[in-house]
């Protein structure tokens, strides 16, 4: 019975495949922007993370979860070499991205963080216009066509919904803007550099839900064309906007998985105290 | 990740705790009075006691209420609390498992109208053996599935599952002597055909109990197996 349903004649359904999501991801069959091959990182005496190994797969949604301390942010940081800044930091393993280790001594540090652009929790404008806030990065790069400049802010703005709330007021303040707008504003400055992956650490948790909503569907839109990997305390946040979903406690890697799979029947007790609320 | 037995519990929220608690024991208690509805209407009928009958349709009611009782905790927890994981499994669960348990309790009241008209008709057909014997069956399956939910026991509910394939077994043989009697005698038909209902809504309550089974398997597995065979659905048990 089975078969001869399957073959109804005549029927513009695929009566075979009905029904069958296509939706379930399977990591071991994604592309990787970065892998990460045992990276430790101590603060002095201290390790924060205790050999990390996982990719961030490319133009797909990682969110990284877990208490405050677990070491995600570090981890994130990890990515476009914000750690070199803070003293008495030391880190070994590799982050490969393009087959080569971001921590070789011949990696210029700059490329590096045009290619992995970051967005932290506090929008933080320049002082300066809309517009120069978008364009400041590619005049860093030596763009001088106002032509060229004028095409990529507005791409960027368009990019990061923005673009209608601010056409008729590019040249004032940024800082006259709301925090969601300042926040989608900072995204834009980072796209506008065509980076190859944005990190965006806490992007709305200073912002209100609708704020948080707008910065949601923006990562959604931007997946297709940008890795994105995404810090969040808010788990139902990492729940709606990732592909893939890391949860980390105390320096390691607990879990990392399809987010649907991680949300509906973790493989890890920790995973489960950790995402229904229940004290480990 | 499997669920030991007081696996709802531990939450930072003691409100959450308790919400859940109170969702497994609203359940549980309307299982109860459905397999007690399953029972009545069985002896109702072999027993032709006409007022049995009426209370398990009077009942149905109230079963009908618990329905959307249930149903309507687990729209709030999912409102208010955005369950996950285990948790989110206990709410979508009860939440399926309380429309089989409402289901389960039309067939009851089905049997029960059965009774009555038997009652009316007066004399005692033939076929009570086989509407003993699976109606004992299917009410033992819907108190197994209820026990397998409450101890969160896979192994209970897989047996559940198997159970339910030998009363189809043994419904279809049972219709088959039915329909013997009424070719012996076609003047039976009438009586024969209540005796069939009856039959049909057994067997349909031994699927709800199944329905239950599975259930349990997707809250404490975490994996569906739903439309799988007996042994499909052991693999997939066993498989971790």
């Amino acid at each position: 019975m089975s078969t001869s349903t399957n073959q109804t004649k005549g029927h513009s359904l695929d009566m075979a495949n009905l029904g069958r999501d296509n939706k379930h991801l399977d990591i071991n069959a994604e592309i990787p922007a970065f892998s990460v091959n045992d990276l430790r990182l101590s603060y002095g005496e201290k390790e924060a993370l205790h050999g990390i190994d996982m990719i961030i797969p490319k133009k797909r949604v990682t969110a990284f979860i877990g208490p405050s301390g677990c070491g995600k942010s570090t981890l994130l940081r990890c990515f476009n070499r914000m750690n070199d800044l803070v003293d008495g930091c030391h880190i070994s393993g590799e982050i490969l991205l393009d087959e080569q280790n971001i921590y070789d001594k011949n990696v210029d540090v700059a490329e590096l963080r045009r290619r992995v652009g970051m967005v932290f929790q506090k929008p933080n404008p320049f002082p300066k216009s809309i517009y120069e806030n978008v364009a400041y990065g590619l005049r860093i790069q030596g763009i001088k066509k106002k032509r060229q400049i004028d095409e990529a802010v507005e791409w960027a703005l368009r990019s990061a919904a923005l673009w209608n709330e601010v056409k008729d007021r590019l040249h004032e303040s940024a800082l006259g803007m709301s925090g969601g707008q300042q926040q989608r504003l900072v995204i834009a400055r980072t796209i506008a550099v065509k980076p190859e992956v944005l990190l965006l650490d806490e992007p709305a948790s200073a912002l209100d839900p609708i704020s948080t909503l707008k910065i949601e569907e923006l990562i959604h839109e931007l997946k297709n064309e940008f890795t994105i990997a995404i810090v969040t305390h808010n788990m139902q946040q990492a729940a709606r906007v990732s592909d893939y979903t890391a949860f980390m406690y105390m320096g390691d890697m607990v879990e990392f998985g399809d987010t649907d799979k991680l949300f509906t029947n973790p493989e890890k007790k920790q995973t489960e105290d950790y995402i229904t609320g229940r004290y480990g | 990740m499997d669920l030991t037995k007081n696996a709802h519990s531990h939450h930072i929220s003691q409100q959450f705790n308790s919400e859940l608690e109170q969702l497994k024991n609203h359940l549980l208690e309307m299982g109860g009075l459905v397999e007690r509805q399953v029972g009545d209407a069985i002896n109702s009928l072999i027993n032709a006691d006409s007022d049995l009958a009426v209370s398990v349709r009077a009942n149905d009611k109230k079963i009908n209420q618990m329905e959307l009782d249930i149903d309507e905790e687990c729209t709030r927890i999912i409102a208010r609390r955005q369950p996950a994981a285990s948790d989110l499994r206990l709410v979508i669960t009860a939440s399926k498992a309380v429309m089989d348990l409402e289901r389960i309790g039309d067939e009851s009241a089905k049997i029960a109208r059965q009774a009555i008209k038997l009652c009316e008709e007066g004399e005692s057909p033939r076929g009570y053996v086989e509407i003993r014997h699976i109606g004992e069956r299917v009410q033992r399956m819907t108190q197994a599935a209820l026990t397998a939910f409450a101890r969160l026991d896979v192994d209970a509910a897989l047996a559940v599952a198997q159970e339910d394939k030998s009363v189809d077994q043994e419904y279809e043989s049972a219709m088959r002597e039915m329909i013997t009697f009424m070719m012996e005698d076609p003047r039976s038909i009438k009586r024969v055909m209540n005796v069939i209902w009856s039959l049909r809504a057994l067997e349909r309550i031994g699927d709800h109990a199944r329905n239950i089974a599975e259930g349990v398997i997707y809250l404490v597995k975490g994996k569906d197996v739903r439309h799988l065979s007996i042994d499909e659905m052991q693999r997939e048990v066993e498989r971790s």
